[in-house]
């Protein structure tokens, strides 16, 4: 059976040259197509559902489209991967069905992109940093040099928790200090959950056009600034994956 | 993958993510519509459960301490490349060690759904879905979200 793979919605006047080449959800020869109704467009591509969604490459083609759109400056709502409806129609009646919160939501976020910032502590200097700033770590460290290592089984696992909590707490000034630093350069600020890995986070930041080189000065200086200690990746333009649902929100009631 | 930003070389700006990033970017995130012709496609809530799962582990502690003790080395000079487990991501992982958890989910799902897929990657996937041995850690809830509007 053939369905209708929706990335998401972007304004009417969009045309679908930048994307329609680019590989498909499912499968890369499909063409990505638009879908109209009155002042919105869908963007999609066909697929068959004999398999479900999820490989490596579904994931990267969901954002790849979203992504050059964002690029071009066009909104785009980024809807949740693996959205897929029966059909064209059944496309077209979701933006009849929600028009005006599309409409609404589009409007907020014209002119305005995503950026996401990785910043990761380098492994040495933050277990120094950590050894420096906790005398009582540092000694736990020195008892369990003494001890053979049959006997210091608890000691070890006390030491590495004190130094697990450690770097989540400098984890977190460091998101903190980020946040303080870059978030009067966006219109809004995101801090994605805390993942396993504990000298790492995601933030990520809705930046207007115009704002756009002084927040990426202001990204750049502080990976001047934390040279050898954190690592900072800058993501984007991306589309507004983390901030799509508050611009939805703020319209009331979500279609 | 990692291209220097025209403003300076300290930050990097990856001009396309990698999948651990593509996955952290967009699992879960983007609005749900709902459309009374939506098509549901086994696999993918599993997906995105199996991103989420965290799970604590001594090993974990253990890692760390190992890490902090063989710190001495490198004050006396020797690289070290090479310490053993979890910090050893730290340094060279990036993004891509932060959502191995969520790859090694998605690699599961569609594997046991569709014999075959899971194992072919290609270089660059390679990489990155390269399995490690590194035991999650710490759940916490997955709710905060600091928005400043």
């Amino acid at each position: 059976m053939v369905s209708c793979y929706v990335y998401g919605v972007v304004p009417g006047e969009q045309t679908s040259t930048e994307v329609e080449d680019l590989p498909a959800v499912a499968n890369a020869q499909e063409k990505i197509s638009l879908i109209r109704h009155r002042k919105l467009a869908a963007v999609v591509s066909d697929m068959s559902t004999e398999r479900p969604l999820g490989t490596p490459e579904d994931l990267r083609a969901h954002a790849r489209v979203l992504d050059t759109l964002a690029a071009t400056d066009t909104p785009v709502l980024p809807l949740r991967f693996g959205t897929v409806v029966k059909d064209a129609q059944s496309a077209g009646r979701m933006l009849a069905d929600g028009y005006d919160h599309f409409m609404a939501a589009l409007e907020r976020l014209q002119g305005y992109a995503q950026f996401t910032l990785n910043a990761q502590y380098i492994q040495d200097a933050v277990l120094r940093e950590v050894l420096d700033e906790r005398p009582e770590i540092n000694q736990l460290r020195e008892e369990i040099k003494s001890l053979p290592e049959e006997a210091s089984y608890y000691q070890r696992i006390q030491l590495g928790q004190l130094v697990t909590e450690a770097v989540s707490s400098k984890r977190d000034m460091a998101s903190a200090e980020i946040q303080q630093y870059l978030a009067p350069l966006a219109a809004s600020t995101a801090t994605s959950p805390p993942t396993a890995d504990e000298a790492a986070v995601d933030l990520s930041f809705l930046v207007k056009h115009t704002q756009r080189a002084a927040f990426e000065q202001a990204a750049e200086d502080l990976a001047r600034r934390w040279h050898g200690r954190i690592r900072l990746r800058l993501l984007g333009p991306l589309a507004p994956y983390d901030f799509v649902a508050d611009a939805m929100a703020d319209t009331g009631e979500v279609p | 993958m990692t291209v220097a930003s025209q403003s300076g070389q300290y930050m990097e700006r990856p001009s396309s993510g990698g999948l651990a990033d593509v996955v952290g970017l967009i699992l879960d995130k983007g609005l749900v519509v709902d459309v009374y012709a939506r098509v549901s496609l086994v696999g993918i809530e599993i997906l995105t459960i199996d991103a989420r799962v965290v799970v604590a582990s001594v090993d974990t502690y253990l890692r760390f301490a190992e890490a902090v003790n063989r710190l001495d080395i490198a004050r006396s000079g020797t690289e070290t490349r090479g310490l053993p487990g979890l910090m050893e991501e730290v340094s060279e992982g990036g993004a891509q060690s932060k959502t191995k958890g969520a790859l090694e989910g998605v690699k599961e799902v569609v594997g046991n759904i569709l014999p075959g897929v899971g194992d072919e990657e290609d270089e660059e996937d390679e990489e990155e879905l390269e399995p490690e041995e590194r035991p999650r850690q710490r759940s916490r809830p997955t709710s905060r979200k600091d928005r400043g509007r």
